[in-house]
């Protein structure tokens, strides 16, 4: 029995179990060597990756918050065409399938991306990140550049706080899934600095923000929803799955606990 | 690198340090001087350990008595990631080996004060080492080092050894050197470089390394939270470092 992300989609995205890694926890698939039991997965979420490199953010990148961290890492990535040259052959291996987190967000560029990524077996779907600021005709206009270029099925991360806001425009745009969500924005004193840091937050209280925005995602559209926030036990993934969500991403828990992915897999195996 | 869980087998104290030793065939092996585990002690991210001791199946580190591993107890299992990073790389060809540490960083550079045979035993081989505090109360005890090891002590307020800090007496011990190791708080840092660039116009690569330690949440790479600035960008702390080369670091 499988779960299949994109059933509208020709291709369709079928997975053998709901549980996969986030964006941005899991790196471009090696780094975690055999910490990680990858084939109890689902799939593996590889990236952020863009068009053009970028070196990311200088230090400090992470900020430990109570109950949590605060990680701002400036999209450092070495850009998906170097990534495509050192990866590809990885990701044609991997026992599950793979998704590609494109974040890029100017329309050109996140065409751009997939064109280079469109007919290639070894990638299953594309995830698309969108500005955390992001209008429902920004979104509509940075997600159909997607779809005119992309052959896989499409994914669509949308920002926490305008979930609800961008969901049916994201659906009409041509999105076969949907994220909820990306990690929300906060902002942190660092103090041996002096100065503000700001960034994405991770830790387990921003399970109840995510299940609420994908609850009323929920309610709004009908495609398949993967539940992202918070996750860091198996009852944390179950409640997505019982808010509606078909799957379930985990992020920040993967940092402290590698083995926590193919637990939770193995626990809600289908 | 693998995941597993390590039974604390002891608990001391040694100097201003709690020792802690964990009982970890599956990495101790694979440790060596700046490299680490990641240690899960309770908090949202994982603590970076170095090993202070390294023996074949187990190895120990020096904690400051509020250090949450300071709070352990023989029999306590500790899940640990590990063996993580780039530790300290002393040339083949070096003979004389300089370590440079205020009192608060030496535990990290204590692995290299017990090195195996082929280069403490090599004829001719050295070891000095420069060690601050701010008091004579708060110094590491000479006593617990190797009697190999010579060392020169500087405090602060000159309660022990001479009066001063690590750039005072760093210029005579940077001269004699083959190599030098280093782990203190990275804002002393360019200080240290300058007077390296000064007296050894032109040294090698990575004839002066430090430890550079920021808070980690994977230790893997993945996350890309442990950034570093060099001076050709920024490189990770977890699979980069945490030793890099101390003229890179800006």
């Amino acid at each position: 029995m499988t779960i299949d992300l994109a059933p509208n989609h020709k291709a369709g995205l079928a997975l053998a179990n709901p549980v996969m890694p986030a964006a941005g926890c899991f790196g471009l698939g090696t780094e975690y060597g055999r910490l990680v039991e990858v084939d109890a997965l689902g799939a593996l979420v590889v990236g952020p990756l863009t068009a053009h490199p970028r070196r990311g953010a200088g230090p400090p990148r992470l900020v430990p918050t109570p109950g949590g961290v605060l990680l701002h890492t400036g999209l450092a990535n070495p850009g998906l065409t170097a990534a495509l040259r050192r990866y590809a052959r990885v990701w044609a291996r991997s026992p599950v399938p793979v998704i590609v987190h494109v974040a890029s967000t100017a329309p050109d560029e996140v065409a751009s991306c997939c064109q280079q990524l469109a007919g290639l077996e070894a990638i299953a779907g594309l995830e698309l990140g969108l500005p955390d600021t992001a209008d429902p005709d920004e979104a509509t206009a940075i997600i159909q550049a997607a779809r005119a270029s992309a052959s896989q099925p499409l994914i669509v991360r949308l920002p926490l706080v305008w979930a609800d806001t961008l969901c049916q425009a994201a659906v009409e745009a041509g999105a076969d899934a949907l994220t909820v969500a990306a990690p929300p924005r906060g902002t942190a004193w660092y103090a041996p600095g002096n100065h503000f840091v700001t960034g994405r937050l991770y830790g387990p209280f921003v399970l109840p923000l995510a299940l609420r925005a994908l609850r009323r995602v929920a309610a709004l559209v009908s495609i398949p929803l993967i539940g992202c926030g918070g996750v860091h036990t198996v009852e944390d993934a179950r409640a997505f799955l019982h808010a509606g969500a078909a799957a379930v991403q985990i992020d920040g828990a993967i940092w402290r606990d590698p083995a926590c992915l193919a637990h939770v897999a193995r626990s809600l195996r289908i | 690198m693998v995941q597993a869980g390590a039974l604390i087998t002891d608990i001391g104290t040694s100097g201003p340090f709690v020792r802690v030793t964990f009982a970890a065939p599956a990495m101790a092996s694979g440790l060596a001087a700046g490299r680490f585990v990641l240690a899960d002690l309770g908090d949202y991210l994982r603590a970076p350990l170095f090993p202070a001791h390294i023996e074949a199946e187990e190895f120990n580190v020096l904690v400051p008595p509020h250090h949450p591993a300071a709070a352990l107890r023989p029999g306590v299992n500790v899940d640990l990631i590990g063996p993580l990073g780039r530790g300290f790389e002393i040339p083949a060809a070096a003979d004389r080996l300089l370590l440079v540490a205020s009192t608060a960083h030496l535990p990290a550079l204590l692995p290299l004060t017990h090195q195996k045979p082929g280069l403490s035993e090599k004829p001719g081989f050295s070891i000095a080492l420069l060690l601050s505090a701010p008091t004579a109360a708060e110094l590491y005890p000479i006593r617990l080092l190797p009697p190999a090891v010579e060392v020169t002590i500087v405090t602060a307020d000159g309660s022990a050894g001479q009066r001063g800090s690590i750039p005072d007496l760093l210029p005579d011990l940077v001269r004699w050197a083959d190599c030098a190791c280093i782990a203190d708080d990275p804002a002393t840092y360019p200080a240290l470089a300058e007077i390296v660039r000064e007296v050894r116009a032109g040294s090698g690569r990575r004839f002066a390394q430090a430890l550079v330690v920021p808070p980690m949440a994977c230790g893997v790479g993945a996350c890309q939270g442990c950034a570093v600035s060099v001076a050709r960008g920024t490189r990770l702390a977890c699979t980069d470092g945490p030793v890099f080369d101390l003229l890179e670091l800006r």
